[in-house]
C-alpha cells in the first residue's frame, strides 16, 4: 500500500516541483542567440540559461538530448476559449461587451493549442463590427479556471474591424441574412470610417464629462458623477492610451484611413491584424509605430485578400515594422512554428527573425515582452521542447511548460489514450444497457 | 373542479358552534337521553356534511408524520385550524368538533415547494419542442430553462434593440403575483404530485421581473394565492431557443447579455443617486426621468442567475459579486462535479437544482460522437443533489418544466436512487426552499403556527407505487387528479424542449 | 546500337531550338520509383524525359540548366483541387463548381477551367505541376443546398498551358459522386451544450436518418441501373435509341475504364461505398476519409486507393486524440493502402508538400510521403505511364529545389511542365518586387 503512494507521489513530482533543469538541448533564445546547454527553472521563472548551469537543490532533471527548446509561442489573434458567439453583431459599435466575461477554460482548443506549442494567446472579439468588444490575453494554463487563464498585467484591448466583414450586415444584396429591414449601418468602407469617428467623437465628449467631474471633486465639490456608459468607457480608455486597439484590416486604403483617424484622435493603433496589404503601405505603418500581425500565406478567399502575398511579413519587417504571424484559427494555431518557417521561404528571413514572429514580436505587440517571448533569465518559464528543429515541419512538440508547470507532455498524452477510451466506452456501454432496444438495424440495403 | 365544494365554507361557522353549544346546554339542563340520542347525532351528521369538504378544524390521526424540522413521528396527529397548523405531536387530543381523518397506514409530509416555476402564468407554459433541436444551432451554451415563446410580445414585435438604452427584453417591474391566473391547468396537475406551493417567476426575457410565492389553492382571486409577492428578480442570458445573428437586435451574444445586465445595474446605481439627490433638494435641479425598469431592479432584494456548467457557475457567482447582488443560481446541471461544490461553498450562495435530468438521446446514431462530458452528465446528473448535500451546500430542487405527477415523482426518485437520502430529498423540496426564500418562518415543515400545507400519502413519498391520498393547501383539502391512461400524459413533458 | 542514338540525334536536331528540350546537368536526381542518384543529368526532348544518366553530353544548341547543389524531383500532383474552376470563394460569380441537378455525370470540369486563373501560377511556381480539378466540393449538395448525387467529371490537368486543351492530361479522370451520408458534423471543441436532454448533433432520430439514407442510396443505384440499360441498348444497336448525354458519360464508368471518386468519411460509409461499387461492378477511389479503422483491411484487400484530405485538420470529436488527422496517413500506409494527398482548397495547393511533411512527423516514412504526391496520384488517376516519376518516356514535369521539397525553407529554383521551363513569377512575386522597392 505504501509503495503505491510513493509511486503516485513520484509521478506527481515533476508537475509540482519548483526547480527544473532541462539539459542537453539546443536552446533558441530568440533574443540572445542559440546555444547548446541547459535551462534552469525556479519558482516559475527562468533562472539561468547556459552551456553550463548551477543546478539548484531538489531539481527535477529533464534530459532533452537532441531536442530543441524555444520560448512558448504567442498567437496574436485567436478566438478560442470563448463561450457563445465571438461577435456581438447586432450593433456596429459593441465596445461595451468584454471577452473577459465569457472565457471558457474548458475549451479543448486550449489543450490542442498547447500541443502545438502555444503558451499565450490574444483572444479577440470577432470582425462583425467596425468597433467590436473588449479583448484580453490568456495563457494556455489548461486545467485552471477562467481567472487562472488570464495573463496578469497584460494591457486590455479592444477590437476594431475594417473592410468587408463589418459592412456585410449593412449590405442588402450580398450580406449574409441582411434584408432591407435589417440592414445595419454601415454598408460601405466610407460608413465604416464614419462609424468609428462618430464613436470616438462621442467618447471624447464622454471623457470631457468625466474629466470635468474629476476636476470638480479635486476642488472639493461633490457633484453627482456622470452616468457610466460601458460602451464609451472602453473608448475613453482608448483615447487615454490605456486600452490597446487591435484592428482587423486588409486593404491599403483602410489601413491608412485608420492610422489617420487615430492621429486625429490622439492615440495609436497598437496592432493591425491580418493587414494583408500592409506591404503596400509599410512605410506609413512603420512611421506610426503600429505593429502588424498577419497570416503567412492565406489569400484569395475574399476579394480584399486577392492581393495578399506570402512575402507580406518579410516586407513589413524589412521596412521596420514589428511583425507577428497569427492564426485566427484553432487548427492553424497548432503549427505556428511552421507558419514562421514560411517567412524564411518567402522573403529570406533568418531562422531567428522568423521565430521572432511567433515569440518576441507578438510579445512586444501585446506589451508583455518583459515577461514572455524569449528565453532570458527573469522571464516566465514558458517554453516548448520540440524533437527536431522547431522550424522544420517534421518537428513535433514534446513538452510545454507555462510558469514552470508542465502543461503538456506528448508521452503522457499518448500513453493515456487507451485508459480514456476505455472510460468512455464504459459509459457508452452502461447507457446502452439501460436503454430499450431501438428498432431497425444499422446496415443499409 | 375544486370550486364547487366550497359553497358551504364560511357560512357554517356560527351555525356549527351554535348547535353544538345548544346540544350541550340542553344536556346540562337534564333533557332526556332520548333527545340526545336523536338530536345530537342528527345535528352532528348535519355538521359533518356541512363541513365535510371544508373543515375549519381538522385533525389527521394515527399517521406517520414527517415534520422535516424535527424527528419523524411514528404515530402522530396534526391539527389544522384556520389554514394553519395548530398542533402536531403524538398522543394529541383532537379538539372537539374537528373533522377527523384516520391516518392509519398514511404518511403526512409538508406540502412540497417548487422553487422555480412558471405555474400560475399559463402563457409561460413550455410547449413541447419540435424534434431535432440539435446542439449546433445555439449561439449561447447557457441554455436556461426559459420557455421558447414570449407570447406577450409576439403580437406586436418590438423593433430590434439598438443598444442597452432600448432596454431589450426587460420587464423588471413585473411581479408574478400580478400575473397569476388561477385557471392555469398546471396548478392542479402539479398539486396532484404533492406540491402545495410554487415560487413562480415571470420567466421571460433578460430581466423577467420578480417571482412570487404562490400557494396552489383553488381561488377566485389570484391575490388569495399569494404568500409573498416579491422574492427576487429573474435573470436570463439568452432569449431561449431563438438563434441570434444579425437582425435579432441587441444583445445577441452571451457577452452582450452580460454587458447589458452590468449596464442596467450601473444605471440603477446612478438613478438611485440622482433620485435621492432630487428628493433631498429638488429646487434648482433638473427633474430626473422615471425609469420603471430601474425601479424594478432596485426593488429586487435578490437575483436569480442561470448556470449549468461549472464554468457558468464560476462566471455567474463572480458576476453577482461584482453587481453586489445576493444571488441564487438555477439550473446546476453539472453540480455533480467536485469543482461545483467547492465553488459554491466558497461563495455560500444557495442553488436551485433542475430535476429535469438530461437523458440519453432516443434512437441515437450509434457512431455519433458522444462527448465524455455529456455522457457523464447523463450518468451522474441525478447524483448532484446527494453531492451538494454531503458538501453542505444549501440547495433546493425545482421542476424545470416538468408538470405531470408521474414525471415529478420519477425525477425525485432518480436523485434518491443516485444517493440522496429520502429525508434530504424531502427537505430539498420543503424546508430548504423556504429557507432560501426567507419564508421558513411560515412554511416548509410541519410545525405549530406554520401554514397548513400538507401532503398525505400511502407509502413513502417518491416511491414508485406510492399513492398521494390528499393534499392540503392553506388547510383546504384537495384530492389528486385522476391519473391519465398509462403513457398518456407523458409524451409532452419528456420532450427535449421542456427545459431549454 | 547506333539507331537509338541516331533517332535521339534527329529528335534533338528537330527540337534543339524549341523550348521543351533541355539538359539538366549535375543535380541530385530523385526519381521516386528508383533510388536517388547524385550528380546526374536529365535530358528532356520534346517535353519528354529522354535520358537519365551520370553523364549526358550536352547536345548542340540545347539549353543547359546547371543543377549543381540542386535536387530534381518529379513535379508534384495534388489530388484534390478546384483549380481553374474557382477563383474567390466568397464571390459566387468567380466559382464554377457545384452545379444544380441530382445526376450530372455529363458535366465536364475540364472545359470550364480558366487557364489564366491566378491559382495556377501560384501552384506551379511552387512545384505542383498537375492537379485533379473537381466539379464540386463534396459537401453533399449542389447549389442552394439541393441534393446532388453525381457532380460531373473531374479532370487531371497540368497547371500550365495556353488553353485547357493544352493542359488536359485526362478530361475524364474520374466521375465525382457524392454518396449519401449519415455523418453529423464533428465536434470542434467549443462550449458544451448540456442544458437540455436532447443530446448533441443529430437532426431527427437515427431511424429516420437511416431511412432517408437507404432511400438515397437506392436512388443512386436506380440511376446506375438506367445507365446500364442504356449501355445494353446501345451495344445491341437498338433502333430509335436517342443519345443521352448523361448515360453516355456513365459508359466508361460501367466499362471499368473510369473510376468513381467518392467522398466517404467513416469506416461504415466506406464499407457501404465498397459494397455499392461491387454491386455496380465499377471502380472507385475513396476521397477524404476522416477515419479508416475497420475499413482498412477491406480497402487493402480490394486494392481500392484513397485520396487523403488535409492532414492539418482538427480531430473529428471533442475527445479524440489531438493528432488524429496527422496520424491517418501513417495508418493508411501501415494497412497497405495506396493513397495520395489532396489539399482541397485552392489557396493552399502550394502547401501540398507541407501537408505530406506533417504526416511524416507523425509516422509516415518520408519516401512514402513523396510517393503520395507524385507516383501514387499519377497511377491512381490512370496516368502512371506519363507522370509521377523521373523515368524515360514520361512527361518532363520536374522541379528543382535547394533541398527537400517537404521542408518549408526549401526554395524552388526551376519548374518544368512538359519540358517547358516555367517562369517563376506570379502576381504575388511581382507585387513583392514592386512594393519592396517602393521609395
Amino acid at each position: 500500500m505504501r509503495k503505491s503512494w510513493i509511486v503516485a507521489l513520484a509521478a506527481l513530482a515533476p508537475l509540482y516541483a519548483e526547480n527544473i533543469v532541462i539539459q542537453n538541448a539546443t536552446i533558441l533564445t530568440v533574443t540572445k542567440g542559440t546555444l547548446q546547454g541547459s535551462v534552469v527553472i525556479k519558482d516559475g521563472k527562468i533562472a539561468e540559461i547556459g552551456e553550463k548551469v548551477m543546478m539548484p537543490q531538489n531539481s527535477t532533471i529533464v534530459d532533452a538530448g537532441g531536442q530543441y527548446i524555444i520560448p512558448g509561442i504567442i498567437d496574436c489573434h485567436s478566438h478560442i476559449a470563448v463561450d457563445g458567439s465571438v461577435n456581438e453583431g447586432s450593433v456596429s459599435v459593441s465596445s461595451m461587451v468584454n471577452i473577459k466575461d465569457v472565457i471558457n477554460p474548458e475549451d479543448i482548443s486550449i489543450y490542442r493549442a498547447l500541443a502545438g506549442g502555444v503558451t499565450t494567446a490574444n483572444i479577440l472579439h470577432g470582425s462583425a463590427n467596425p468597433i467590436g468588444g473588449q479583448t484580453l490575453v490568456l495563457k494556455m494554463r489548461w486545467g485552471k479556471d477562467a481567472q487562472g487563464l488570464i495573463f496578469e498585467g497584460a494591457v486590455p484591448g479592444i477590437k476594431f474591424a475594417l473592410g468587408e466583414n463589418p459592412k456585410r450586415p449593412g449590405n442588402p444584396q450580398g450580406g449574409r441574412g441582411a434584408t432591407p429591414t435589417t440592414a445595419r449601418y454601415p454598408a460601405t468602407r466610407m460608413g465604416v470610417e464614419d462609424t468609428i469617428r462618430e464613436a470616438l467623437n462621442e467618447a471624447k465628449a464622454y471623457k470631457a464629462e468625466w474629466d470635468e467631474y474629476g476636476a470638480k471633486t479635486a476642488r472639493g465639490e461633490h457633484p453627482i458623477p456622470p452616468r457610466k456608459d460601458l460602451k464609451l468607457e472602453s473608448l475613453k480608455e482608448v483615447l487615454e492610451g490605456k486600452r490597446y486597439v487591435h484592428a482587423h484590416c486588409y486593404r491599403e486604403d483602410e489601413i491608412l484611413m485608420l492610422l489617420r483617424v487615430a492621429d486625429d484622435y490622439g492615440f495609436k493603433i497598437r496592432t493591425l491584424q491580418h493587414v494583408l496589404e500592409g506591404y503596400k503601405v509599410a512605410q506609413e505603418i512603420a512611421a506610426s509605430g503600429t505593429g502588424a500581425s498577419t497570416f503567412s500565406d492565406w489569400w484569395a478567399f475574399k476579394i480584399e485578400a486577392f492581393d495578399a502575398i506570402p512575402y507580406n511579413a518579410a516586407v513589413m519587417q524589412k521596412k521596420g515594422i514589428v511583425v507577428s504571424l497569427n492564426s485566427d484559427d484553432e487548427e492553424l494555431m497548432r503549427h505556428l512554428n511552421t507558419e514562421a518557417a514560411k517567412a524564411m521561404k518567402y522573403g529570406g528571413l533568418s531562422e531567428t527573425d522568423a521565430l521572432a514572429m511567433v515569440t518576441i514580436n507578438p510579445a512586444r505587440q501585446l506589451g508583455i515582452d518583459s515577461r514572455v517571448g524569449s528565453l532570458e533569465a527573469g522571464k516566465d518559464a514558458d517554453l516548448v521542447i520540440y524533437d527536431k528543429d522547431p522550424l522544420s515541419d517534421f518537428a513535433k512538440v514534446q513538452k510545454v511548460w507555462i510558469d514552470g508547470h508542465l502543461y503538456f507532455d506528448r508521452e503522457t498524452d499518448v500513453n493515456g489514450r487507451p485508459a480514456k477510451a476505455l472510460e468512455k466506452q464504459k459509459l457508452i456501454d452502461k447507457e446502452k444497457q439501460s436503454q430499450p432496444k431501438s428498432a431497425g438495424g444499422r446496415r443499409p440495403a | 373542479m375544486a370550486g364547487s365544494r366550497n359553497f358551504l365554507f364560511g357560512s357554517n361557522r356560527p351555525f356549527f358552534g351554535g348547535v353544538f353549544g345548544a346540544a350541550f346546554a340542553v344536556r346540562r339542563k337534564g333533557v332526556t337521553v332520548f333527545f340526545m340520542r336523536k338530536l345530537v347525532p342528527a345535528l352532528l351528521l348535519l355538521c359533518a356534511w356541512a363541513i365535510a369538504e371544508n373543515p375549519r378544524t381538522l385533525a389527521i390521526r394515527n399517521a406517520k408524520i414527517v415534520t422535516v424540522s424535527g424527528p419523524v413521528l411514528g404515530k402522530g396527529t396534526v391539527v389544522v385550524r384556520n389554514g394553519l397548523i395548530e398542533a402536531v405531536g403524538e398522543n394529541l387530543a383532537v379538539p372537539a368538533g374537528a373533522w377527523t381523518i384516520d391516518g392509519e397506514g398514511m404518511t403526512v409530509y409538508p406540502g412540497l415547494i417548487d422553487s422555480l416555476s412558471t405555474v400560475g402564468i399559463p402563457s409561460l407554459a413550455v410547449a413541447p419542442a419540435p424534434a431535432g433541436r440539435g446542439g449546433r444551432g445555439q449561439s449561447t451554451p447557457t441554455q436556461t430553462p426559459t420557455p421558447a415563446t414570449t407570447p406577450a410580445t409576439a403580437a406586436t414585435p418590438a423593433p430590434p434593440a439598438k443598444g442597452p438604452e432600448d432596454r431589450p427584453a426587460t420587464t423588471s417591474w413585473v411581479l408574478a403575483a400580478d400575473e397569476i391566473d388561477p385557471s392555469d391547468h398546471r396548478i392542479e396537475s402539479v398539486r396532484s404530485a404533492g406540491f402545495t406551493t410554487t415560487v413562480t417567476f415571470p420567466a421571460r426575457g433578460i430581466f423577467g421581473g420578480q417571482g412570487s410565492i404562490i400557494d396552489l389553492a383553488s381561488a377566485e382571486h389570484a391575490g388569495e394565492m399569494v404568500v409573498v409577492p416579491a422574492v427576487g428578480q429573474y435573470l436570463a442570458v439568452s432569449r431561449g431557443g431563438g438563434f441570434g445573428g444579425f437582425g435579432a437586435g441587441f444583445p445577441n451574444s452571451l457577452m452582450g447579455y452580460i454587458a447589458y445586465i452590468r449596464q442596467i445595474y450601473l444605471d440603477a446605481e446612478h438613478y438611485r443617486l440622482v433620485q435621492e439627490a432630487y428628493a433631498h433638494s429638488p429646487r434648482g435641479m433638473e427633474r430626473p426621468p422615471y425609469d420603471r425598469a430601474l425601479e424594478g431592479v432596485i426593488e429586487s432584494k435578490r437575483i436569480l442567475l442561470p448556470a449549468n456548467r461549472v464554468v457558468e457557475m464560476d462566471r455567474m457567482l463572480r458576476f453577482a459579486a461584482e453587481l453586489k447582488q445576493p444571488a441564487i443560481l438555477y439550473g446546476m446541471r453539472e453540480a455533480y462535479r467536485a469543482e461545483a461544490a467547492l465553488l459554491l461553498k466558497k461563495y455560500g450562495s444557495p442553488v436551485l437544482v433542475s430535476m429535469h435530468w438530461n437523458e440519453a438521446p432516443r434512437d441515437p446514431d450509434p457512431e455519433a460522437d458522444r462527448t465524455m462530458r455529456s455522457l457523464e452528465n447523463i450518468d451522474q446528473g441525478p447524483a448532484a443533489p446527494a453531492l451538494l448535500q454531503n458538501a453542505g451546500v444549501p440547495f433546493a430542487l425545482y421542476s424545470d418544466g416538468l408538470d405531470q405527477p408521474r414525471d415529478l415523482q420519477r425525477a425525485v426518485k432518480k436523485a434518491i436512487d443516485a444517493g440522496l437520502a429520502r429525508p434530504d430529498a424531502i427537505r430539498a423540496l420543503t424546508l430548504s426552499p423556504a429557507e432560501i426564500y426567507g419564508v421558513a418562518d411560515r412554511m416548509g415543515s410541519i410545525e405549530v403556527g406554520k401554514i397548513a400545507n400538507l401532503v398525505v400519502t400511502k407509502g413513502d413519498l417518491f416511491d414508485d407505487h406510492t399513492q398521494i391520498q390528499m393534499i392540503f393547501v392553506d388547510g383546504k383539502q384537495y384530492k389528486p387528479a385522476p391519473e391519465p391512461p398509462a403513457g398518456g400524459g407523458r409524451g409532452a413533458t419528456e420532450e427535449p424542449g421542456a427545459s431549454q | 546500337m547506333r539507331l537509338p542514338g541516331i533517332l535521339i540525334g534527329c529528335a534533338l536536331a528537330a527540337g534543339a531550338a524549341s523550348n521543351n528540350t533541355v539538359l539538366i546537368r549535375g543535380a541530385d536526381v530523385y526519381p521516386v520509383t528508383s533510388e536517388p542518384v547524385n550528380g546526374a543529368s536529365i535530358l528532356v526532348v520534346d517535353g519528354k524525359i529522354a535520358d537519365i544518366g551520370a553523364k549526358i553530353a550536352a547536345p548542340k544548341g540545347v539549353r543547359v540548366v546547371d543543377g549543381k547543389g540542386l535536387r530534381v524531383y518529379p513535379g508534384m500532383i495534388d489530388s484534390g483541387t478546384q483549380l481553374g474552376l474557382s477563383e474567390i470563394p466568397s464571390i459566387r460569380e468567380t466559382v464554377d463548381t457545384g452545379e444544380l441537378g441530382e445526376f450530372m455525370p455529363q458535366l465536364r470540369a475540364l472545359a470550364s477551367v480558366n487557364p489564366d486563373s491566378e491559382h495556377f501560377t501560384v501552384a506551379r511556381i511552387a512545384g505542383i505541376t498537375s492537379v485533379m480539378t473537381f466539379p464540386a466540393t463534396g459537401g453533399g449538395g449542389g447549389r442552394a443546398g439541393a441534393r446532388q448525387y453525381i457532380s460531373g467529371q473531374a479532370a487531371l490537368i497540368h497547371t500550365s498551358g495556353w488553353t485547357w486543351e493544352d493542359m488536359a492530361i485526362s478530361g475524364q479522370a474520374a466521375v465525382f459522386v457524392q454518396f449519401p451520408s449519415l455523418e453529423t458534423p464533428g465536434g470542434r471543441g467549443g462550449a458544451e451544450n448540456i442544458a437540455g436532454p436532447a443530446g448533441e448533433g443529430g437532426t431527427g432520430t437515427f431511424t429516420q436518418m437511416m431511412r432517408t439514407y437507404r432511400e438515397e442510396v437506392a436512388k443512386l443505384a436506380d440511376f446506375f441501373d438506367e445507365a446500364r440499360r442504356y449501355q445494353k441498348a446501345k451495344a445491341a444497336n437498338l433502333p430509335g435509341l436517342v443519345r443521352d448525354l448523361k448515360y453516355e458519360a456513365m459508359l466508361p464508368v460501367l466499362d471499368g475504364k473510369v473510376p468513381l471518386a467518392i467522398a466517404a468519411a467513416t469506416p461504415r460509409l466506406i464499407h457501404d461505398v465498397i459494397q455499392f461499387a461491387e454491386t455496380q461492378n465499377v471502380k472507385i477511389v475513396i476521397v477524404q476519409p476522416r477515419e479508416l479503422g475497420s475499413a482498412s483491411t477491406e480497402l487493402k484487400a480490394k486494392n481500392i486507393p484513397v485520396i487523403l484530405g488535409r492532414v492539418l485538420a482538427l480531430p473529428r470529436g471533442q475527445d479524440d486524440p489531438y493528432d488524429q488527422a496527422f496520424t491517418l496517413p501513417a495508418e493508411a500506409y501501415k494497412a497497405g493502402i495506396k493513397f495520395a494527398f489532396g489539399t482541397f482548397e485552392n489557396q493552399f495547393v502550394r502547401n501540398l508538400p507541407y501537408q505530406a511533411a506533417t504526416a511524416v512527423a507523425f509516422g509516415l516514412p518520408e519516401d512514402e510521403a513523396l510517393k503520395a504526391i507524385t507516383i501514387n496520384p499519377a497511377q491512381i488517376w490512370g496516368a502512371g505511364d506519363q507522370l509521377g516519376s523521373i523515368e524515360k518516356g514520361k512527361s518532363a514535369d520536374l522541379l528543382m529545389t535547394t533541398g527537400d521539397p517537404l521542408e518549408i525553407q526549401t526554395q524552388v529554383k526551376h519548374v518544368f511542365i512538359r519540358g517547358q521551363e516555367i517562369e517563376l513569377s506570379s502576381k504575388q512575386t511581382r507585387l513583392y518586387d514592386r512594393y519592396l522597392n517602393r521609395q
